[in-house]
């Protein structure tokens, strides 16, 4: 390297330093750890708001209602942990989020730790942003999920049977990936997913205990549904311009019906619309 | 912030209270509540009283109690902090609430930590420390442990229970830190170096694998400098009416509906290349003209290497220097007004030029070599010969043929 390649890479890395160290000098980076004892089992609402960053979501089995563990950037974002007592109603997150371009990498954002009680039945109302997000449900007695997401990488599992009824399970996404793994077993029997643009795949494994109806809306994406071979399925489609892979389906009544249909155990009903998407059922069984 | 602590704790000239002493008084409440007792008719605060005589009395130094001072101070203005009483209620060093006592919140101990066997009517608040509730304690209130934790051997917390670690008090606002002009300065500054570091490589990055379609540009804009201007400005003024036109034509089409977002992100990545190609031939020209390369020192690509570095950061220059002066901003909104005028002009030649010469792809008609023109047969014929006088080519006819 002669001397003056030798000067242009000098240069490049005092540049590169000084936008490192405006960007780090304009961070306060905290944590925040809360956590709430739990006196009793009675049911709980409980709402998240994260806007940046990764969040992860799963039971604990500690005695505790809730136990968030919080990174942030104090000038960025302000974290919010509100316990209505009364109304047994809890609001946690971060209320401000501001985005900001700063250069950094995703490791470099905040991080939320989200642990819930296994015992209190709990009404859970998601509301992410640009996030990461790794929501394991399992062991939790969710009474009613709902998910909204902007443009995120979302993942949703139900490992083992949620012991509490869900009344609906309502997935709401703006231009995301989502993959929802033994959806049976969040034991919904209303389950609706909204995406806008993105690619949602829906794994309806796990234990069967009712029928399911799975409302899909998407404008511009993929929707794969994963559907075990001993389910019955029925899908009925409103498409404008989108293509459905209806492989090991038959055509009645103007839907598309497994073979297995009439004598299947459980049924999932699968009412679709889509206008730029795709739509595929897969009954493999995986 | 942790390890900023550290000697702050270290610089305690009586170690605070230990989890083995706070044992220990939890071994004999009867012994010590009697005293306690006593002493509450003394105080005006019953609830103090009855713990007065039950926590240990730690001695700290004039420079240890002042730096845990600051650290509770700076705790006041945190956000997540709650409200603290005065310092002198504080205890510096470490604090026990015996069992079998009741105190009125909030209780706050500084620089050691708050062990709770009793009762706490309020919030149990340690600073630089850690907030210890054993069996049997209760806390009404919430938890809160800066810089610290709480650890929870037993016994209740009606509130939260809260940790806070990182950096510690008052935020900075957005606002007051786009103030700052050293800042609003670094931050323009690493901007454009930034910028012009990223079109360096670029730059580099086009000559290794687009070397043939840059020298097309360079001839056009050489051959044609105005006219690539004109061509620039129409091109500009073109896009938005070219883009609608795109996409009206495919949405006429039913299969090309689908088409359309590829279409606009095509379109868009078509242009920027375009500019980009078409900036960087302006740039090679210029590095050429304000530094030429001894021939015999470069090859044909260390030179126009050379040349498009120069010309980058003449014109990137501009910006950086305007950046550097983000602290005057009358000064810097004229630099940064004469740099967008030459980048414009710059961008819109080069942008003219290279949608002149397809993208490169389009050489000017190459200049052919005069051939020679051998005079002596051409001399004025002598009648002795009786030659037949014949037209004398002229370079322009010799290129004719």
């Amino acid at each position: 390297m002669n001397s003056r390649a030798r000067r242009f890479f000098v240069f490049a890395h005092a540049a590169a330093a000084s936008l490192a160290a405006s960007t780090a000098a304009a961070q306060s980076w905290r944590t925040l750890d809360v956590a709430r004892q739990l006196k009793d089992s009675s049911p709980a609402s409980v709402q998240v708001v994260y806007g940046m960053g990764k969040i992860g979501v799963r039971a604990t089995s500690n005695p505790l209602l809730y136990h968030m563990q919080l990174r942030y950037d104090a000038t960025r974002a302000l974290p919010k942990h509100t316990f209505d007592a009364t109304a047994r109603k809890l609001q946690i997150g971060v209320q401000k989020s501001e985005v900001r371009f700063t250069g950094r990498s995703d490791s470099d954002a905040g991080h939320l730790q989200l642990e819930l009680s296994k015992s209190a039945p709990l009404d859970l109302d998601l509301d992410l942003g640009a996030v990461e997000s790794d929501l394991d449900l399992t062991g939790l007695r969710v009474s009613r999920l709902r998910v909204g997401s902007g443009a995120s990488d979302a993942k949703l599992r139900f490992d083992s049977l949620n012991s509490a009824r869900m009344s609906l399970l309502e997935i709401s996404l703006g231009a995301a990936s989502f993959r929802g793994d033994r959806l049976a077993n969040a034991n919904a029997q209303d389950v609706r997913v909204d995406a806008g643009v993105g690619e949602v795949e829906l794994d309806m494994g796990g234990q069967w205990t009712q029928d399911i109806e799975l409302k899909v809306d998407i404008t511009l994406g993929v929707v794969t549904i994963h559907v075990p071979s001993d389910v019955g399925v029925r899908v009925s489609l409103q498409k404008t311009v989108a293509s459905f892979e209806h492989e090991g389906l038959i055509e009645r009544d103007g839907a598309w019906v497994s073979r297995n249909w009439d004598s299947a155990p459980h049924k999932l009903r699968v009412t679709a619309k889509t206008v730029f998407g795709k739509l595929a059922i897969d009954r493999t069984g995986r | 912030m942790r390890t900023a602590i550290l000697p702050l704790i270290l610089a305690v000239a009586v170690g605070p209270l230990m989890a083995r002493q706070a044992a220990a008084i939890q071994q004999r409440p009867t012994a010590e509540k009697q005293p306690a007792a006593e002493s509450a008719g003394k105080s005006t605060a019953p609830a103090r009283a009855v713990e007065a005589s039950d926590s240990v009395k730690v001695q700290l130094s004039k420079v240890a109690i002042d730096s845990l001072t600051e650290l509770v101070n700076r705790f006041r203005r945190d956000p997540e902090a709650v409200k603290l009483p005065p310092t002198d209620q504080i205890a510096m060093g470490g604090r026990s609430i015996p069992a079998g006592t009741e105190v009125a919140g909030p209780v706050v101990a500084a620089g050691g930590p708050l062990h709770v066997f009793g009762t706490v009517n309020g919030d149990a608040i340690a600073v630089g420390s850690d907030v210890i509730v054993h069996p049997g304690a209760r806390i009404t209130g919430n938890a809160v442990a800066a810089l610290g934790a709480v650890t929870l051997l037993g016994g209740t917390v009606n509130g939260e229970i809260r940790q806070l670690g990182g950096a510690l008090g008052a935020v900075p606002a957005a606002a007051e830190v786009a103030e700052s002009p050293a800042r609003s300065t670094r931050h323009a500054l690493a901007l454009s170096s930034s910028w012009l570091i990223i079109l360096v490589l670029m730059a580099i990055g086009v000559l290794l694998f687009a070397g043939d379609y840059l020298d097309g540009v360079v001839d056009s804009l050489e051959g044609r400098f105005g006219r690539s201007f004109w061509a620039g400005i129409a091109t500009q003024l073109a896009l938005a009416p070219v883009l609608a036109l795109l996409i009206v034509a495919l949405a006429v089409t039913i299969l090309g509906i689908l088409l359309i977002p590829f279409a606009i992100v095509a379109f868009v990545l078509a242009v920027v290349g375009l500019i980009t190609l078409g900036f960087l031939a302006i740039a090679r020209i210029t590095g050429e003209s304000v530094a030429p390369a001894a021939s015999k020192r470069y090859s044909a690509r260390g030179a126009a290497l050379r040349a498009l570095v120069v010309g980058v950061s003449i014109y990137m220059g501009l910006w950086v220097l305007a950046s550097a002066f983000a602290w005057a901003p009358i000064v810097e909104t004229v630099l940064r007004g004469v740099a967008v005028a030459i980048t414009w002009v710059a961008t819109t030649a080069g942008l003219g030029a290279a949608i002149l010469s397809r993208g490169g792809t389009r050489r000017s008609a190459p200049t052919v070599p005069l051939p020679a023109v051998n005079d002596i047969p051409w001399q004025t014929p002598t009648p002795v010969a009786g030659v037949v006088a014949a037209r004398r080519p002229t370079p322009s006819s010799s290129a004719k043929r």
